[in-house]
């Protein structure tokens, strides 16, 4: 934080670094110094402590022998002195003995730690030196502690489901419309400010209307008769200047209102969108989400409902008021003269078909833009989360040019749409510098023809910029409608899958079952590939099965459909005589307890993800939970013990820990069923042997379906069921399968082969 | 300032356990076990320092191995209790900040604050390093792991809410 003066042997400093009232003797050089920020009663303060090459110089320490002097003081160092510096938690000691007998202490904070270890550094160096000068030979003392360092990071990647978007495909054409007529659908809750918002919209827009209609009697009442010598009082001018005013004020605060309200509604709409869509999301089978990117979910929950929010909120309001605008200038154009209000029109069939052929045109440029931009986000959630092996692999410059070129297709697809839309506005404009044209040679002629007044003429002008102007803005709406409609779509492509694990009509709710499950004649299959082809398999309440099986041969599918991941292609489960079709998920659910190869912590402090399944649990019951995983003592030494905060970015436990905190987790929910799939292979042998035991208590009493790639770990199973490509083709206990000389005893002597051939190579 | 506390301070305290906790010179901590086996300097520490403040106490050993639990210090007798609340209060140092003078716009930010301990600056890395709690109570931790406590957001004057708010 500060510069602090560390030891430098090679250039000696012959000067207390502040002013001590100490001097230092002739000859004396200083080795290190370092600060301290702490006193006796643990407030902020600032103070040194210098070590020279004969004795230790320093501020006020917080205790000491021979109290009664203030101020700096020294200590003169022998070979028998000591330091011992401590950081524990936020306070850091540093104890100074002689003789085996601590002298002076004195406290810092975290902050300063890094100079107090160069000091202590310096002050080790110049022991080893004066008992080699000595010649002593006294044995080395204590030395320091090592600093705690810090465990091994096991970084998780976040499963990254990778695949085909296999959403249902957009409906092309008036999809656009049904998609945002849906979305307005969701304003319904608040549908009283919704009105509120229309209201308001109407009123300004009227308001909007008003002061060219008093400019026709300021020109043609007042203005015209005083220019021909009639005398006018100027009050009248007043008049009209107060109303045109009045008018302009209300609008203000009209349109204030209306913005207000309809920003209000349409921020719930996006909120209440995007909650819809989250929870819809949870709702969904596994999967879902394993053929998903994660990136492309994220951006659409969180980016598209954004677009939606801001079409609601400030192009669907401006689209309201012109509207609304056209139609009642359409109006008083009407009203005021047909004739020009006929030649008025001229220009906007062209218009209509403008806005006609381009509207597809641009939802598909939109939507194609929108694509590119869930892609981009995909490969930031991909390589995120797996840092570690980019730069394991020395692969950034390869990621930085695949986010390139994800960019670059979101660049192309927007470059592509803004060539559409930038065409039509200037278009437009001129579309509208012709109707102007035609209303002005055509209003002249009428004036001539003393059909119209000047003051009329004037209004109707004034009417036509509006009209032109809105006409305009309409069509720069057109965009954004589109883009709207294209994440709108996007939004319900997810709200409208089904989940395939579903919900029975009319579920049995069990409460606490008893862990009896029957496999009848289950196959399974993974699109065309059938995985499971007619297991059958009975588990007993309480009995402990291990699976086992080459990579492929069904294990995890099985253990997927008994923990209801997926249901069964056909065949059933029965759980206590019951179809698990049947029950009701969440509350078969609680009766499960899961222990995965990659341990997932959420972001949160080590007490919560302990408590993940049961988030009432009171704090004996979490640490009982920690207890029995053998994960108690290494979480008390985290700096918060169980307030720590762990997961995402606080990582840092190693993986054999982070598999002692799931093992918690499992245990705190009691569960009936337990599924442990490859818990202990990411492990070393020696943490393996902990989280065995911890395994170990965690099964007894509970059905267990146990997957282990190493079998030794199954040496506790009941059974051993054995199964090779989707069947199951021996069952039986560890000896009897030996004798059978079958499937399992060829695995088992290949894998005791290749453990002592590890062994042989390391001796 | 600076005061010899060992006169003052409880040496030596008895659970009903049978274990012993006794302070030596300058604070360190020697647990005698019931069974007579003795562990230096050990440590004491709260389970749940920030969501159970008062909740339970561990006393763990140099190599961090559990030697005691204690589930609420206020079933425990003085002089132990003693003994117990003078280590927690050193190891759990934390400051509470009355004040929030600046947050300096750098990277990381640098906060200046004035807190119960005296004028203190530090510096916050992150966001998620300001924790809310549910009644009231605001957690800050700096780069270099050290806590700091605001009590009561609402009890805050005004420019330091502004300050804390413009970060989270």
């Amino acid at each position: 934080m500060t510069g602090t003066p560390s030891a430098r042997s090679a250039a000696p400093l012959n000067a207390l670094p502040w002013n001590s009232g100490i001097s230092l003797a002739a000859g004396e050089t200083v080795l290190a110094s370092c600060r301290f920020d702490l006193d006796g009663k643990l407030r902020f303060t600032d103070g040194w402590i210098v070590l020279t090459d004969r004795r230790l110089i320093a501020d006020e320490p917080a205790s000491a022998d021979g109290i009664g002097a203030t101020g700096p003081r020294s200590w003169p160092l022998d070979a028998d002195a000591h330091i011992d510096v401590r950081l524990r938690a936020a306070v850091g000691r540093i104890e100074l003995s002689r003789q085996g007998r601590v002298v002076a202490r004195w406290l810092f904070t975290p902050a300063r730690a890094k100079g107090v270890h160069a000091l202590e550094d310096a002050f080790d160096a110049r022991s080893a030196l004066l008992r080699d000068r000595e010649t002593a030979g006294r044995p080395a003392r204590g030395g320091r502690k090592p600093e705690p360092a810090p465990t091994a990071e096991e970084s998780q990647p976040a499963a990254s489901g990778r695949g085909d978007d296999d959403f249902p495909p957009p409906a092309a054409g008036a999809a656009s419309w049904r998609a945002l007529m849906r979305v307005i659908s969701f304003a319904r809750p608040h549908a009283g400010m919704a009105i509120l918002g229309g209201v308001l919209s109407l009123a300004s827009t009227t308001a909007a209307l008003v002061p060219p209609y008093l400019t026709m009697p300021l020109v043609d009442q007042v203005l015209i008769p005083k220019q021909n010598g009639v005398a006018v009082p100027f009050s009248q001018v007043w008049w009209y200047l107060g109303g045109l005013t009045f008018a302009a004020v209300a609008a203000w605060l009209l349109s204030w209102a209306q913005t207000w309200t309809l920003a209000w509604v349409s921020e719930r709409i996006a909120a209440g969108l995007r909650t819809r869509t989250y929870a819809h999301m949870q709702s969904l089978s596994l999967d879902f989400f394993q053929s998903k990117r994660t990136g492309d979910l994220m951006s659409r929950v969180g980016s598209d409902t954004d677009k939606i929010n801001i079409f609601l909120s400030v192009n669907l309001i401006e689209f309201a008021s012109n509207v609304m605008l056209l139609v009642l200038t359409a109006a008083v154009l009407v009203w005021l003269n047909p004739t020009l209000a006929l030649l008025t029109l001229v220009p906007f069939p062209f218009v209509v078909w403008l806005v006609y052929a381009v509207r597809e045109r641009l939802r598909r440029g939109f939507s194609r833009a929108s694509v590119a931009w869930g892609d981009m986000t995909s490969v930031l959630a991909d390589t995120i989360p797996g840092i570690r092996v980019v730069k394991a692999f020395a692969q950034e410059s390869r990621e930085i040019d695949r986010f390139v070129a994800a960019n670059d297709r979101v660049l192309d697809a927007n470059d592509r749409v803004n060539v559409i839309w930038s065409f039509c506005g200037p278009l437009f404009a001129l579309f509208s510098e012709v109707g102007l044209l035609v209303v002005w040679a055509a209003g002249a002629w009428l004036v001539f023809g003393g059909a119209v007044t000047v003051g009329g003429l004037t209004a109707f002008l004034a009417y036509i910029a509006r009209f032109y102007g809105r006409v305009e803005s309409m069509i720069r709406m057109v965009p954004a409608t589109q883009r709207a409609a294209a994440s709108a779509q996007r939004i319900f492509e997810i709200l409208d899958c089904r989940p395939t694990v579903a919900e029975a009509a009319r579920p049995v709710r069990p409460e606490r079952i008893a862990g009896r499950i029957e496999v009848m004649n289950v196959h399974f299959r993974y699109g065309a590939r059938e995985v499971l082809h007619g297991v059958n398999l009975t588990i007993e309440p309480g009995e402990m099965i291990g699976l086992v099986g080459t990579s492929g041969s069904g294990k995890s599918t099985l253990a997927n459909l008994i923990c209801r991941f997926y249901d069964p292609s056909s065949g059933s489960i029965r759980v206590d005589g019951v179809d698990l079709r049947d029950m009701a998920i969440a509350d078969y659910r609680r009766n499960l307890g899961c222990v995965l190869q990659e341990p997932f912590l959420f972001f949160g402090t080590i007490a919560e993800n302990i408590a993940y399944g049961r988030p009432d649990a009171p704090r004996e019951r979490i640490v009982e939970a920690a207890r029995a995983a053998g994960a108690h003592d290494f979480i008390l030494s985290q700096p918060l013990a169980y307030d720590t905060r762990v997961g995402e970015r606080g990582g840092s436990l190693s993986g054999g820990e982070r598999q002692r905190l799931s093992i918690a987790r499992a245990l705190l929910v009691d569960p009936r069923i337990l599924v442990l799939d490859e818990a202990t292979s990411a492990v070393d042998v020696e943490t393996e042997a902990i989280i065995q035991a911890a395994i170990d208590r965690l099964v007894v009493g509970r059905t267990t379906i146990a997957i282990a790639h190493r079998l030794s770990t199954l040496r506790r199973a009941n059974r051993l069921v054995v199964l090779d490509a989707g069947r199951i083709v021996e069952i039986g206990t560890h000896d009897e399968l030996l004798s059978a000389d079958g499937a399992y005893a060829r695995l088992y002597r290949a894998q005791l082969k290749a453990t002592e051939e590890a062994a042989a190579a390391s001796a | 300032m600076t005061h010899d506390t060992s006169s003052t301070r409880a040496t030596r305290g008895e659970a009903p356990a049978g274990w012993v906790l006794e302070r030596h010179a300058h604070g360190r901590l020697v647990f005698v076990a019931a069974d007579g086996a003795r562990h230096d300097d050990v440590d004491v520490l709260r389970a749940f320092p920030v969501s159970a403040a008062q909740g339970p106490v561990a006393i763990v050993g140099a190599d961090g191995g559990e030697l005691a639990w204690i589930d609420a210090l206020a079933s425990v007798a003085a002089p132990l209790r003693t003994i117990l609340e003078q280590e927690l209060a050193e190891r759990e140092f934390l400051p509470v900040i009355e004040r929030i003078e600046a947050i300096a716009d750098s990277e990381p930010a640098e906060w200046t604050v004035s807190t119960d301990r005296g004028p203190h600056r530090f510096k916050v890395a992150h966001a998620d390093d300001v924790v809310r709690q549910p009644d009231g109570a605001v957690f800050i931790t700096d780069t270099d792991g050290m806590r700091y406590l605001v009590p009561r957001f609402d009890a805050l004057d005004a420019e330091s809410r502004r300050l804390l708010d413009s970060v989270e």
